[in-house]
């Protein structure tokens, strides 16, 4: 298992007029190589658990253990921790803070202890997987380049110290529908080749139905399914939740009220070719 | 980071927390007058008194009062320890160059502390008790006159709750800064003074980028809304004196009368103390 949660709680500013409760009782364990989705509404959670697989929030109630480094123990080893848990959060691009761009990717492999010429390869590898090109882009400030660059730049911060885990808190916010196809594209392809494990935090069902083959869904600071997509989206209530429906599963759920069934679907793609069977028409296809 | 408390409001319901804002900055400019007034011991413990009257009505855990004395126990410490060491009058106890510690330097360190913990702790009791909003509305109706002098009040007044409005979007923002750079391996509580000062510099520039970046939507949402500062503007919360600040300018008064009494030597009444 790489990564082991049992009985997680956190409570914020315990015993002041401020204390929230923000997770009660979670537990759930990820085995290396799959890809999960985290979803649940605004305040449910999501991103106080992600912060405790980086070890960001001191764990008080609870076990967590990552990649065999156990968080409950007195000192755990962080830098071990957070060397192969890399973590992208929200609007990554307002965290680049070096005066260039090859300053700002190295910085991390350089804080976990990679000499100067083993950060430079790092850096250059690094940048050339997210897709931009190393020798035009690593002297210019982070500050000058555009939204999805700079995206893609604070990305490559991360993977530059090579984590086996990579968290992603709404890795698609605040793109254009161009930019968050390209994203997710690039996310897949880590997956495959880079990373071994990709959590990804995300209010959009879609991303979620198309690249997760698990979706934690958590709800009031509680775990309250632990399933495939297909299971969630069409047999749990998800629209109680706080969630939306996928576009593909919605268009399968209002056929089906109008007494066409088709197989549960999850990506577009795939809900044109059920529907080019249904019709029993080769020819459209 | 996001404990940090100097001083932020500290939602409750208590007679402090009703009060008119006016009424708790006047009472707390009449406080700190007092205290620069105490000559000897006893007007230290009406002062003392008072104080802890005051907390005990506001209803503020007294753990949460004492946290804003923990960020200025430096400079206190400081004070004390050079008006230890360097006061001149009095009777020395131990004497080595110009390092002289004498019975009256001793009875003024204590007292100059004391004056600068009730000072911190008179206003924090405001800050405590008051939202951002009151408290610029309050100083805005209080800095009216000024107005005769051309003194652009209203606009001091909204930039005062723009910059306290900001305060806990920045302790936030600073909060996600350094967990991202955490994350990234960055270690921000070891290593000499200098180390950790160069430690900060990836949480303070994304800091000032986002600040300014902040300014600007501001100001444009405030253009957008053809917001100006003109004296025509209402206000949907009008402050209103009520019975609670009559108690509270009575009990601020006897206070003021008691401390100053009490430096005119209560009519020889009392045993001289330091």
């Amino acid at each position: 298992m790489q990564i082991e949660v049992k009985d997680l709680s956190c409570v914020y500013s315990e015993k002041t007029p401020f204390e929230k409760r923000a997770l009660t009782d979670v537990s759930f364990s990820v085995e290396a190589g799959q890809s999960v989705g985290i979803v649940g509404c605004t305040g449910s959670g999501k991103s106080t658990l992600i912060q405790h697989l980086n070890g960001l929030i001191k764990l008080k109630t609870g076990k967590v253990s990552v990649l065999d480094i156990d968080l409950s123990a007195k000192k755990p080893d962080l830098r071990a921790l957070r060397k192969g848990v890399g973590m992208l959060f929200q609007y990554p691009e307002y965290q680049l803070f070096a005066d260039t761009v090859a300053a700002d990717v190295k910085f991390g492999p350089q804080n976990f202890g990679m000499t100067k010429e083993e950060a430079e390869d790092a850096a250059r590898e690094a940048v050339a997987l997210v897709g931009l090109d190393y020798d035009e882009i690593k002297d210019r400030s982070p500050l000058d380049l555009s939204g999805g660059q700079k995206r893609r730049v604070a990305i490559a911060g991360v993977l530059a110290y090579r984590p086996k885990i990579l968290i992603l808190d709404e890795p698609t916010a605040g793109l254009d529908p161009a930019g968050k196809k390209e994203m997710l594209h690039l996310i897949n392809s880590l997956k495959n080749r880079f990373v071994e494990t990709v959590i990804t935090v995300s209010h959009n069902m879609d991303e979620i139905a198309e690249f997760c083959r698990r979706v934690l869904v958590l709800g009031g600071g509680k775990l309250l399914y632990d399933t495939t997509p297909e299971e969630l989206f069409y047999t749990c209530d998800v629209e109680k939740l706080g969630l939306t429906l996928p576009h593909a599963v919605r268009i399968v759920k209002g056929l089906e009220e109008r007494g066409i069934s088709l197989p549960r679907v999850l990506t577009e793609e795939a809900l044109s070719k059920a529907l080019v069977d249904y019709l029993g028409g080769k020819d459209h296809a | 980071m996001r404990d940090v408390a100097f001083g932020q409001y500290y939602p409750t319901d208590s007679f402090i927390h009703r009060l008119d804002p006016r009424t708790k900055l006047l009472a707390s400019i009449v406080y700190i007058v007092a205290i620069f007034l105490c000559v000897d011991y006893y007007g230290y413990a009406v002062c003392f008194a008072f104080l802890v009257m005051m907390i005990l009505v506001s209803r503020i855990p007294v753990k949460s009062v004492l946290k804003t004395v923990k960020a200025v126990l430096f400079v206190v410490l400081i004070t004390v320890v050079i008006n230890v060491l360097f006061y001149s009058d009095g009777n020395p106890y131990w004497e080595w160059w110009v390092i002289r510690i004498t019975d009256a330097g001793l009875i003024f360190a204590s007292k100059m502390a004391m004056r600068l913990i009730f000072l911190v702790i008179a206003t924090s009791l405001v800050t405590l008790t008051t939202t951002p909003m009151n408290l610029t509305d309050g100083l805005e109706s209080l800095m009216t006159p000024l107005k005769l002098i051309r003194f652009p009040v209203h606009d001091v007044a909204i930039i005062m709750s723009i910059a306290l409005r900001f305060i806990p979007s920045f302790i936030e923002e600073i909060d996600k800064i350094m967990m991202a750079q955490k994350a990234r391996g960055a270690a921000f509580d070891n290593g000499g003074l200098i180390k950790r000062a160069k430690a900060l510099l990836p949480v303070l520039i994304p800091l000032f980028v986002s600040a300014f970046r902040r300014a600007d939507e501001l100001a444009m949402a405030l253009d957008a809304r053809c917001y100006n500062a003109t004296d025509k503007r209402t206000k949907m919360k009008k402050l209103t004196l009520t019975w609670r600040d009559a108690v509270a300018a009575l009990a601020t008064a006897i206070f003021l009368a008691a401390v100053i009494l009490l430096k005119i030597g209560f009519f020889g009444l009392l045993p001289v103390i330091p």
